[in-house]
């Protein structure tokens, strides 16, 4: 019955996102458009001795995409709240952690649903310009990586949506959120750029931010410019393990007042 | 005697400094439908929020079945459903969906399913909508469909909350009927009204509740038989009436109890009215207070209200 309930609400999430379909595909053409003119303007300007920035940076628009459409389970989880339709999901004959966990699962397949066409221009971009074809088991590595960090991010935003009580504050705390992870992380630009900008500190938190290990991990088998290290996997499941959990408490015990 | 399904102990919650409801002690029994009469704000809908374990109660409990609200949570709503006074509807969805939906997640069956749904969305009138998008619906609709989600569920108890506010008068003639087809099947029903004819003829007990206090709970007609005075007589005045014009209308013999609902609207509590009316009539006169009209009625459960606070459940509302 666990499973049932767990997949009832995951349906009722995806049916949702579907709904978007047309305003999703749009999204999708904006990002592809972005990696684009990326493509001719800052492989020009940037310096050459990172590489070619394209290649760089089609992996970090992936995550981006990946992170953009996890988290926007909190926001809808957040205007459920204000509207007090979260008066009837907490009044099903379901358990709270199968609620929590449905939702915490459905944020984040709609993540990898929505980053799959960026993942394959990705591909496509890496064969033609690097020459590099990934085998079919490093292609699953990469999503089930990608599908730790949708999960820690969808985990994350539900647990912001439910601790927090006014859109603002939802949409502040987002922000902040957003700044952070990307600002300090391998997303944008490589470690050694940060390490040679920026402060000790944030080069640390860019190396074990969860963001920049997905993306490392990735361009590892897409660009084979760098190997994987153990931390990284471990990073990415500790991620996702802590989020789930924090979605799952904030279900349990805030949620209901 | 039939034992409770639903046991009220002490029941409380307080958000900040307000008192919503304070100490409540309620029994419902198996298969019946009780009735939750009150004001606007006496606290009946964070009354079954808390029954439904949306709510946490501040002191006290409540045992839905063999279950703890408190203490097992997610075993008392497996024997509950609840249908709210604000339709929660995505504008996103159909009728069909939402219940087809919510039919799921309560574990009916499908080939079962398909039968209640078109069942339902005949009875409260959305067959022909129900592939339409809510967004384009009237309150009315929508609170339909809120209500046809309890009559899919079918659960052991049925906590509905206000289910006919905004539907037609028509409507809510079949609305009443499927809540007792839907007790007669075997459900226990809650069910929270600010309608005193709603609380009359559906409800097998009323409890009538004020400011989150239980004030009595019967049946409607010992209710109305209990108030001191088996009649009620209302007069509207020309004028304003006197305190001390009133205690003389008090004394007169065979009147027990005098209401001044405006400072020109008496309600005359009271036996065998038709041999006082002549009496009250003069008095009046006499005091060269013209008189606008007059109504003998039988008690109503307004009056019942009345009784315990003052106060009509109108002007209670308006405080
Ligand atoms: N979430 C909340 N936060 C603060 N106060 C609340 C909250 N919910 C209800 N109240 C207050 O608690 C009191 C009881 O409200 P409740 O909704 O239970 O009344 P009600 O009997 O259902 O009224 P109505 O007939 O208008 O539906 C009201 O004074 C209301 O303002
Ligand atoms: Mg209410």
């Amino acid at each position: 019955m666990a499973v049932k309930a767990i997949l009832y609400i995951m349906e009722r999430d995806l049916r949702y996102f579907f709904r978007y379909k047309w305003w999703l595909a749009g999204m999708v053409s904006m990002n592809l458009a972005d990696l684009f003119i990326m493509a001719v303007v800052y492989t020009r300007m940037v310096d050459p001795k990172i590489g070619n920035y394209f290649l760089f940076f089609s992996p970090g628009i992936t995550i981006t995409a990946l992170f953009a459409a996890a988290f926007m389970i909190g926001r809808e989880i957040n205007r459920e709240i204000r509207r007090e339709i979260s008066h009837y999901m907490l009044s099903l004959p379901i358990k709270r952690w199968e609620l929590a966990f449905g939702r915490v699962l459905a944020g984040a397949v709609r993540g990898i649903i929505y980053m799959i066409p960026l993942l394959l221009t990705t591909l496509a971009v890496t064969a033609l310009l690097a020459g590099n074809v990934p085998s079919a088991l490093e292609i699953l590595t990469i999503i089930l990586a990608l599908f730790l960090i949708s999960i820690g991010t969808s985990g994350l935003s539900i647990t912001i949506a439910v601790s927090t009580t006014s859109f603002e504050k939802y949409v502040t705390t987002r922000g902040v959120v957003y700044y952070v992870l990307f600002f300090c992380s391998t997303v944008f630009y490589p470690l050694k750029f940060i390490e040679s900008v920026m402060p000790q500190a944030f080069a640390l938190i860019a190396k074990y931010n969860p963001l920049s290990c997905g993306a490392d991990l990735a361009r590892s088998f897409l660009l084979r410019n760098q190997s994987i290290e153990l931390f990284m996997p471990l990073d990415l499941m500790v991620f996702a393990l802590i989020f789930a959990s924090a979605a799952l408490f904030a279900y349990m015990k805030i949620m209901q007042k | 005697m039939p034992k409770p399904i639903i046991r009220i102990v002490n029941l409380t919650k307080k958000f900040g400094n307000l008192t919503a409801v304070d100490h409540l002690n309620l029994e419902i029994e198996e298969g019946e439908i009780l009735g939750l009469l009150g004001p606007n704000g006496a606290g009946k809908t964070t009354t079954l929020l808390m029954l439904t374990t949306v709510l946490r109660p501040t002191e006290g409990t409540a045992f839905v079945g063999p279950y703890d609200v408190t203490q097992e949570p997610d075993k008392a709503r497996t024997l509950v459903g609840m249908a709210f006074q604000d339709p929660k509807v995505l504008w996103v969805s159909t009728p069909w969906d939402i219940l087809n939906w919510h039919a799921k997640v309560c574990g009916i069956p499908s080939n079962e399913r398909e039968k209640r749904l078109r069942w339902v969305l005949e009875e409260v009138g959305l067959w022909n909508e129900r592939r339409k998008s809510v967004h384009t619906f009237s309150g009315g609709m929508r609170k339909r469909i809120e209500v046809a989600k309890i009559l899919v569920q079918r659960p052991k108890i049925a906590i509905i909350d206000e289910p006919t506010t905004q539907i037609d008068i028509v409507g809510k003639h079949r609305i009443w009927n499927m809540i007792r087809s839907l007790r007669d099947e075997g459900s226990t029903i809650l069910l929270a009204t600010n309608e005193l004819y709603e609380a009359d003829v559906l409800s097998d007990r009323v409890a009538i509740i004020h400011r989150g206090k239980l004030l009595v709970c019967d049946n409607p007609k010992k209710l109305k038989d209990s108030i001191p005075g088996g009649d009620v007589i209302e007069v509207v005045l020309g004028k304003d009436v006197s305190k001390k014009c009133l205690e003389e209308v008090e004394r007169m013999n065979r009147v027990v109890d005098v209401l001044s609902t405006k400072p020109n609207h008496l309600k005359i509590y009271l036996n065998k009215a038709e041999e006082v009316l002549p009496q009250i009539t003069e008095f009046f006169l006499k005091m060269r207070i013209p008189i606008k009209s007059v109504q003998m009625s039988e008690p109503t459960l307004d009056d019942v209200f009345a009784h315990y606070t003052g106060l009509t459940i109108e002007e209670a509302e308006k405080r």
